[in-house]
């Protein structure tokens, strides 16, 4: 009998899990835009590489999971001089630290379509936990469709060393701003 | 001293915004050329902050003197001035009207073409006069430096004729410009 019981018991939290969707991410239908601010003026550059493992369903939140991972030497901005200096070892420094990573620790429901999700923000190997909020602006199962952003202290990873600790000309906070469009795995791979 | 300028001597709003927009100008032609040389690092990027309030705090400056300039009266040339003279230094004043403008402006587009707003001293961000766009931004790079050699050889033709007027033809020119 307990060995049915804990058979059942298997199969049902297997099912459930396999029940939420993997999703991957759409890369030309997505973004990662960060907006600093330069002599009180902002400026704008993207991400042009990042890949999710994804776990999501609105219905399933406690199960719900990301992973995003961002190719940080894909930096890039309209003025190229920009891009060139983010990479150096006094900013960016991507030759010893090409990945920042984003996982997601807790993911709740704030109203019909608005989520709160508190993570880990990992940028030149320091991990600080952060909290992004994200709109689902669609939502069928073979398309998911958010939009969201978040804060950083750029100084809290010690993005801009040495001349650039300083805060006049390079503000310490940066927006970052995100769209990203999912579709299941399965249909993914076909 | 008065304030508007009578036929024969400036008044003290045209000696004031001649002089502060002499020491604003010719600072920018320093800092500016200073500027493009430097490696970039963060003394680059504050004065590169410097060079773009300080150009628009010339607009706003200009226009203001523009205005001045159609309401109130220029006091008239020497008689002595035969007319290639004054005609030599009413070009030179347009000119100097054009590079005032020009220099901004094509600055800000710069800024605008390399996707980098200007802060006019943190208080407002002026809105891009175009979009990002490296060819432009190259091309605009030209223009305003070659505006600005421009407005130093102005500068020069200005200082020397002053210069000629006060000590060769011991007229009144520099000295009703000054306070």
């Amino acid at each position: 009998m307990r060995i049915l019981f804990s058979l059942i018991f298997l199969w049902v939290t297997t099912t459930a899990w396999a029940q939420i969707p993997t999703w991957k991410i759409v890369p030309d239908q997505s973004n990662i835009i960060f907006t600093a601010t330069q002599n009180n003026a902002p400026i704008s550059g993207k991400f042009n590489t990042f890949a999710g493992e994804i776990h999501f369903d609105a219905n399933q939140l406690n199960e719900s999971k990301a992973h995003i991972m961002v190719d940080i030497s894909s930096i890039n901005t309209s003025y190229q001089a920009i891009a060139d200096t983010l990479k150096t070892a006094d900013w960016f420094d991507v030759k010893n630290f090409p990945k920042a990573e984003f996982k997601t620790n807790k993911i709740a429901k704030l109203n019909s379509n608005k989520y709160q999700v508190d993570g880990s923000l990992t940028i030149l190997n320091k991990s600080k936990p952060q909290s992004l909020s994200f709109e689902l602006v669609e939502n069928t199962k073979d398309k998911v469709k958010i939009q969201g952003n978040f804060s950083i202290k750029r100084t809290d990873f010690g993005i801009g060393k040495g001349e650039w600790s300083g805060t006049d000309e390079v503000a310490d906070e940066v927006k970052v701003n995100f769209t990203f469009v999912l579709i299941p795995v399965a249909l993914a791979l076909s | 001293m008065q304030i508007k300028n009578s036929t024969s001597h400036y008044g003290i709003i045209s000696i004031f915004i001649h002089w502060i927009m002499a020491l604003l100008m010719i600072g920018l032609i320093i800092l500016g050329l200073y500027m493009v040389n430097l490696p970039i690092n963060a003394q680059k990027l504050k004065l590169y902050g410097w060079h773009k309030e300080l150009g628009i705090l010339v607009i706003f400056l200009a226009i203001f003197r523009l205005f001045w300039r159609i309401i109130d009266t220029a006091p008239t040339l020497p008689a002595h001035m035969p007319w290639f003279q004054k005609f030599a230094a009413h070009a030179v004043h347009y000119a100097f009207y054009g590079f005032m403008f020009a220099l901004p402006i094509s600055g800000w587009m710069i800024s605008s073409a390399a996707g980098l707003p200007v802060s006019f001293f943190g208080l407002f961000v002026l809105p891009d006069l175009v979009s990002t766009n490296e060819p432009l931004r190259l091309l605009l790079q030209e223009v305003h430096e070659w505006l600005g050699y421009g407005l130093i050889l102005a500068i020069v033709g200005h200082m020397g004729a002053a210069l000629y007027h006060h000590f060769v033809y011991k007229d009144d020119i520099l000295r009703r410009i000054l306070p």
